[in-house]
């Protein structure tokens, strides 16, 4: 089986503002993926490339095999998207909308009228069935539109930031559903800002900044990029000197240290397995040990550090000088923002 | 063409404007009520006959294609713009129906409300004076041709217009001027200078009204101006259907072309 989703060095501009750079992804069938990045690093217009809502300005974008615009249709039928946005009928009651969006994909009327109350009742909703979009909370909205992503039976679901701004409650219960899904054998794409949730329901993710792909891994592998650090109470103070001694003697294995009074911090690649030897190294030059504690890298540090820059938001291919230096313009990003290409 | 996935869109189309009356059909219903009553009645009681027919009566078919055009036009412009401006139309977008089952079935539901407004408005026309249908076939073609062309260029102005504003601007001031200077409420026969006729023939409302006056009472001034050289200014109306069949075509190659290229609908 091809690939759910492949990408070879897909642009996309709008002007001289590129909002993919030659990004080569690879999501296969069955996978639970994530898509992280700051606000602005072009997750919603993959996304929408691959549904058609974007048209890529280069480079080759496939579903399942098919290509995006040449066998769009093949593309599209594969794929069930829950947008950030609430892109819904208002004209029709939300069982309706879920027919209607069956029906577009082939799906008979009687089956179609079936098939919504099935995904009605599995978000939740299903007392709802005869309301408008518009009368619905926002929790409901929400599930709306993971009720319409299923609808059309996907084997690819795109959820584009699911969980933004829903209660626990709901988000617990999403995430039940999605990996349920995916169980099932649905290949899942997610987007989301909450470094938990993909920690915790992706098998790999995709680090996103300024439309390119910063890196792919299993959130297990992006931890184990970190750094730990070991914070350590000694029972008397460190005098300024002592201090500069420590810091040029556990340099073989030490990133940085830092004191403070009796408090030591020590940031290392492995907490675990390293503070034995710092605690027999700092017994050695004489400090007696009060406490120890070793603080794992979280993924959200991680990911911080992958996306740190001066300008995480813009990259202008004018500026793509000599150097290959990003211009930055601080002006456009919530422009981008507000017509939903963010 | 008629997949599973058209008539999911054609229904949902009809559907929209079916379930509304208030908003769509009554209008034009009253509006005509109006027509009939002052142009029709009240001043056509002082107006001669028109090419051999009463005012009020000669006036039915020039109606009837005011309000389908502008309600096939309306509803195509108003469904395309609306769903881009809440951004529903993307359901559509993101499904694997091709660009011309969308077309085409946007294109068909708004037909299908400018003829029921065709033929609310006949019926309106019909308590006012005694009608008579002439040429019915050529009625019914000339009907869905020109609802259809009306639809087609309503989905451009859905895909162009820029705000609701907009779609006011494309109907009042392009629309219905063309449609009053096309030979509604005058026949060409009263023009006395070929000049004013010539104008007129530019005008392709001119066409589409006399075509259903024809269908409808047996009249056209297209035959009586002689825009076909002798022996063949009989075919005057076959001739005009046939044009508008071809602009037709047209205008819905390009609708197909404008949704595949994405414009107004994709970044």
């Amino acid at each position: 089986m091809p690939p759910a989703i492949e990408t070879t060095d897909l642009v996309k501009e709008y002007g001289d503002l590129r909002a993919l750079q030659e990004l080569s992804l690879t999501v296969e069938e069955g996978e639970f993926f994530g898509l992280l990045g700051p606000n602005g690093a072009g997750k919603t217009t993959f996304i929408n490339t691959l549904v058609g809502l974007v048209r890529k300005s280069g480079g080759e974008a496939r579903v399942f095999g098919h290509d995006v615009e040449a066998e769009y249709r093949q593309a599209r039928d594969a794929i069930g998207l829950a947008p950030q946005e609430f892109n819904v009928d208002r004209f029709f009651p939300i069982k309706e909308v879920l027919m209607h969006k069956a029906g577009y994909h082939g799906v008979p009327e009687d089956e179609a009228a079936e098939r919504a109350d099935e995904v009605l009742k599995r978000v939740g909703i299903y007392d709802k069935r005869d309301e408008r979009f518009d009368w619905l909370s926002g929790g409901m909205k929400r599930r709306l539109l993971l009720a319409r992503a299923l609808v059309t039976d996907p084997d690819l679901l795109i959820l584009d930031e699911p969980t933004a701004g829903v209660d626990v409650q709901l988000r617990h219960d999403l995430w039940e559903l999605v990996t349920e899904l995916n169980e099932e054998g649905t290949t899942i794409l997610l987007t989301t800002h909450y470094i938990e949730e993909a920690e915790r329901l992706c098998d790999r993710v995709a680090i996103m900044n300024e439309g390119r792909k910063v890196t792919v891994a299993t959130p297990d592998e992006l931890k184990e990029r970190g750094t730990d650090t070991i914070s350590v109470r000694l029972e008397s103070g460190v005098s300024a000197s002592a201090a500069a001694d420590l810091e040029t003697d556990l340099g073989a294995y030490a990133h940085e240290v830092t004191t403070t009074g009796d408090s030591l911090e020590v940031r290392v690649d492995d907490g675990g397995s390293t503070a034995p030897q710092l605690l027999n190294d700092l017994e050695a030059r004489g400090h007696e040990i009060a406490d120890l504690e070793i603080t794992r890298t979280s993924l959200e540090e991680i990911f911080v550090d992958l996306t740190r820059s001066d300008d995480r938001t813009v990259t202008r291919s004018s500026a793509s000088s000599a150097d290959g230096a990003d211009e930055a313009d601080e002006s456009r990003p919530s422009e981008r923002e507000q017509e939903g290409v963010a | 063409m008629l997949s599973v996935g058209f008539r999911a869109l054609f229904r949902r189309e009809v559907l929209r404007f079916v379930r509304r009356p208030k908003n769509t059909f009554m209008p034009p219903a009253i509006t005509n009520v109006l027509y009939f009553a002052v142009f029709g009645l009240i001043l056509g009681g002082r107006i001669d006959q028109i090419a051999g027919f009463d005012y009020i009566l000669f006036i039915v078919p020039g109606l009837v294609v005011l309000g389908a055009i502008s309600n096939a036009f309306e509803n195509a412009s108003f469904s395309i713009f609306h769903g881009r401006w809440n951004e529903y139309i993307h359901e559509t977008l993101t499904s694997p129906l091709s660009y011309a089952e969308m077309v085409v079935a946007y294109v068909a539901a708004s037909a299908v409300r400018g003829l029921i407004v065709g033929v609310i408005i006949a019926v309106v026309g019909r308590l006012f004076v005694p009608i008579s249908i002439e040429h019915g076939l050529f009625l019914v073609a000339t009907m869905v041709v020109i609802t259809a062309l009306f639809a087609g260029f309503g989905i451009i102005g859905g895909l162009v217009a820029r705000d609701f504003d907009d779609l006011t601007v494309m109907n009042q001031f392009i629309l219905r001027p063309l449609v009053f200077f096309g030979a509604v409420f005058y026949s060409l026969e009263t023009f006395e200078q070929s000049w004013q006729i010539q104008i007129s023939l530019v005008n392709p409302m001119v066409y589409m009204v006399d075509s259903v006056r024809y269908g409808l009472l047996g009249h056209s001034d297209l035959i009586g101006v002689g825009i076909l050289p002798t022996p063949y200014t009989e075919f005057a109306p076959l001739f005009a259907l046939g044009v508008l069949t071809a602009a037709t075509v047209l205008v819905l190659a390009i609708d197909v072309y404008l949704f595949k290229i994405g414009y107004g609908l994709t970044d």
